[in-house]
């Protein structure tokens, strides 16, 4: 064992003696690794984003939105769900701790001078603790405040910045389509949704506010979140609240819902399928650029064996064994290949850096897209360097030595 | 016991269909610190007996005793173990490895030792000194006259303290003045006591033998 051990230290001297073949190793082995660590970066980037975005949504909650889903596509949903629907709802889960309705569309908005076109958002009261969003300046929307209809509304960061710029907008008024809104509160800072739009770019109002003077109706709304208590039973919810409001609805047999449920489990498919199509177009350059770099290795080592017949010879003659040969050519190969991974490994992470420039991509290092690297780096040497090796081993020494 | 023992052996080779027969029948014996040449034309046979004699091959026929052990029918392992421990090669041609350093060179056939031992590098030193080449022991081959080569070939051979110094021709590629220096060098290390054996067609290296076997068509004469 201390025998190999020597050869193969002797064999890091040989790879930094032919230095072309090292070349051309190194950077086909390289580009390869690179990518794969930023196929690997990428998908940890990804479901890191997802449980972030989970976080944020809530793991125990679900929305459902009003509209059936061919309709979502054209961005105008239908006014399917009624407040009467939210409160059947309330009175069936009793493991629902939180059920809030909420409506909400574009709008102009305006102070002093200054306009804009912003979201109105329609809520119940408590809208900071239905969503986890802390309230920094100012207070909540109060039950009071909904319950008479009140104009006042809290703003998140966006708003803020575009019509107050430092000035101190608690207890200002704004119009919002014309209708002087009265601000309570200011939103912490939330930033964007996975479709890549501000969350910070909105006004909250009173949910009856909104219906009466800006819809001018008084029964539908656009969407409801529901919060439960037993947040391992979320996918049994999703199934109960589906069939509770197909009967509510007069859905029968294969007609399609009037619906959705959004589930934390549907936000983590939508962001990995997000960045599943680069990370398959990268993972098949990847393998590819693999199998090359392999390709490459063998051609040129058995190139090396041949050109280094002599040396074998000389080897051979000195009292080098068969599995010398092969253990030295070998690990020359696997040294390689290893110190391409690594290369491979710093490319990637300069590349996704660049890639994160270019378009908001969630990618995230750790030690695994390292080992991965590194992992397959080193299978890369071991199997395309064993041919040439073994070749090597083979040959013997008085054939060898007439080179 | 003589060191090196020869009977009948025959080496040959297969050709196409044709089998040619390069070795047909050699007796020998070669006793501890002789100094032997072994003369013939080119085509006699002569490297291929030093092929056999190196335990670099095997004979087709025939038995051959090094060192009272009888390595005709000896794995490729034992008999690379052989070669680490009892033989030292000189080449015409030098062979030194091009990229490795001449102390690197000099201390190859260490890294192919069962045992590893300690003080190699200074036994390195030690016979670099010994041929003249201490202040080159960082240079590359390439660097190097032929006579310098040839003579860090000879530290080579010797690092691992062999029984026998085999040398094929080894002033073939030399000027006359260069070729009396390695030839001495080689006088004095079997007056060392070291069992030298030089394979030449020039007369004049099979003078510093204290015996010449004369070979021709694969026969001693």
């Amino acid at each position: 064992m201390k025998r190999f051990f020597h050869i193969i230290k002797h064999s890091f001297g040989t790879v930094t003696a032919f230095k072309l073949r090292t070349f051309f190793c190194l950077i086909s082995v390289a580009l390869g690794i690179a990518s794969i660590t930023i196929i690997v970066a990428a998908t940890e980037g990804a479901y890191e984003r997802a449980f972030e975005m989970v976080e944020r949504f809530g793991p125990d909650s679900l929305i459902v939105i009003g509209g059936s889903e061919e309709a979502r596509a054209v961005g105008q949903r239908d006014k399917t769900i009624s407040l009467d629907d939210v409160e059947a709802v309330r009175q069936a889960f009793p493991s629902a701790y939180i059920v809030v309705p909420m409506s909400g569309t574009t709008v102009n908005v305006s102070y002093k001078d200054k306009k804009y076109r912003t979201r109105v958002t329609a809520s119940t009261s408590d809208y900071s603790r239905a969503w986890s969003w802390p309230v920094i300046q100012g207070s909540d929307l109060t039950e009071e405040e909904v319950k008479g209809l009140r104009n006042v509304g809290l703003i998140g960061q966006d708003l803020l910045r575009e019509l107050f710029g430092d000035e101190d907008p608690v207890g200002k008024y704004i119009f919002v389509k014309r209708i002087p809104f009265q601000i309570v509160g200011v939103l912490s800072e939330r930033g964007t949704s996975p479709s890549g739009h501000s969350l910070d770019d909105r006004i909250v109002i009173p949910l009856t506010t909104y219906m009466r003077k800006i819809e001018n109706q008084r029964i539908y709304i656009s969407t409801f979140r529901v919060r439960f208590l037993d947040q391992s039973n979320l996918n049994k919810h999703v199934e109960e609240l589906r069939a509770f409001l197909r009967q509510r609805h007069g859905i029968i047999n294969d007609q399609p819902d009037d619906f959705r449920i959004i589930s934390p489990q549907e936000i983590i498919k939508f962001l990995v399928a997000l960045t599943g199509s680069l990370v398959a177009f990268i993972g098949v350059a990847g393998i590819i650029c693999l199998v090359v770099a392999g390709f490459v290795l063998a051609n040129l080592f058995l190139l090396s064996v041949k050109e280094r017949t002599k040396e074998i010879g000389i080897r051979r003659s000195v009292g080098a064994k068969r599995k010398d040969i092969l253990v030295q050519f070998w690990s020359e190969a696997v040294i390689l290949t290893g110190a391409g991974g690594v290369l491979g490994f710093l490319l990637g992470v300069i590349s996704s850096k660049l890639l994160v420039l270019i378009a908001e991509f969630p990618i995230h290092f750790s030690w695994r897209a390292f080992a991965i690297g590194l992992a397959l780096s080193l299978l890369v040497g071991i199997v395309f360097g064993l041919q040439p090796a073994s070749r090597a081993a083979q040959m013997n020494p008085v054939d060898a030595l007439r080179g | 016991m003589p060191l090196c023992l020869m009977e009948n052996v025959k080496k040959s080779y297969k050709m196409d269909s044709q089998t040619i027969e390069v070795l047909r029948g050699i007796n020998l014996s070669i006793e501890q610190g002789e100094f032997v040449a072994i003369m013939g034309t080119s085509g006699s046979g002569k490297t291929t007996l030093m092929n056999l004699l190196g335990c670099l091959d095997v004979p087709s026929a025939g038995r051959y005793v090094l060192a009272d052990r009888d390595i005709t029918n000896l794995s490729d392992d034992e008999l690379s173990k052989i070669r680490n421990e009892y033989i030292g090669f000189i080449f015409q041609s030098f062979y030194l490895i091009p990229y490795a350093t001449v102390i690197e060179n000099v201390l190859l056939p260490t890294l192919y030792m069962d045992r590893h031992k300690d003080g190699s590098q200074k036994k390195a030193l030690e016979l670099l000194r010994m041929v003249g080449l201490q202040d080159r022991t960082r240079f590359k081959p390439a660097q190097l006259s032929g006579g310098e080569q040839q003579r860090v070939a000879i530290a080579r051979a010797m690092i691992n303290n062999p029984e026998i110094l085999l040398a094929d021709e080894p002033t073939g590629q030399l000027d006359s003045k260069t070729a009396t220096e390695i030839m001495s060098l080689l006088v004095s290390m079997n007056k060392n006591g070291k069992t030298v054996l030089v394979v030449t067609h020039d007369p004049g290296i099979a003078g510093y033998a204290s015996r010449v076997i004369q070979i021709k068509d694969g026969i001693i004469i």
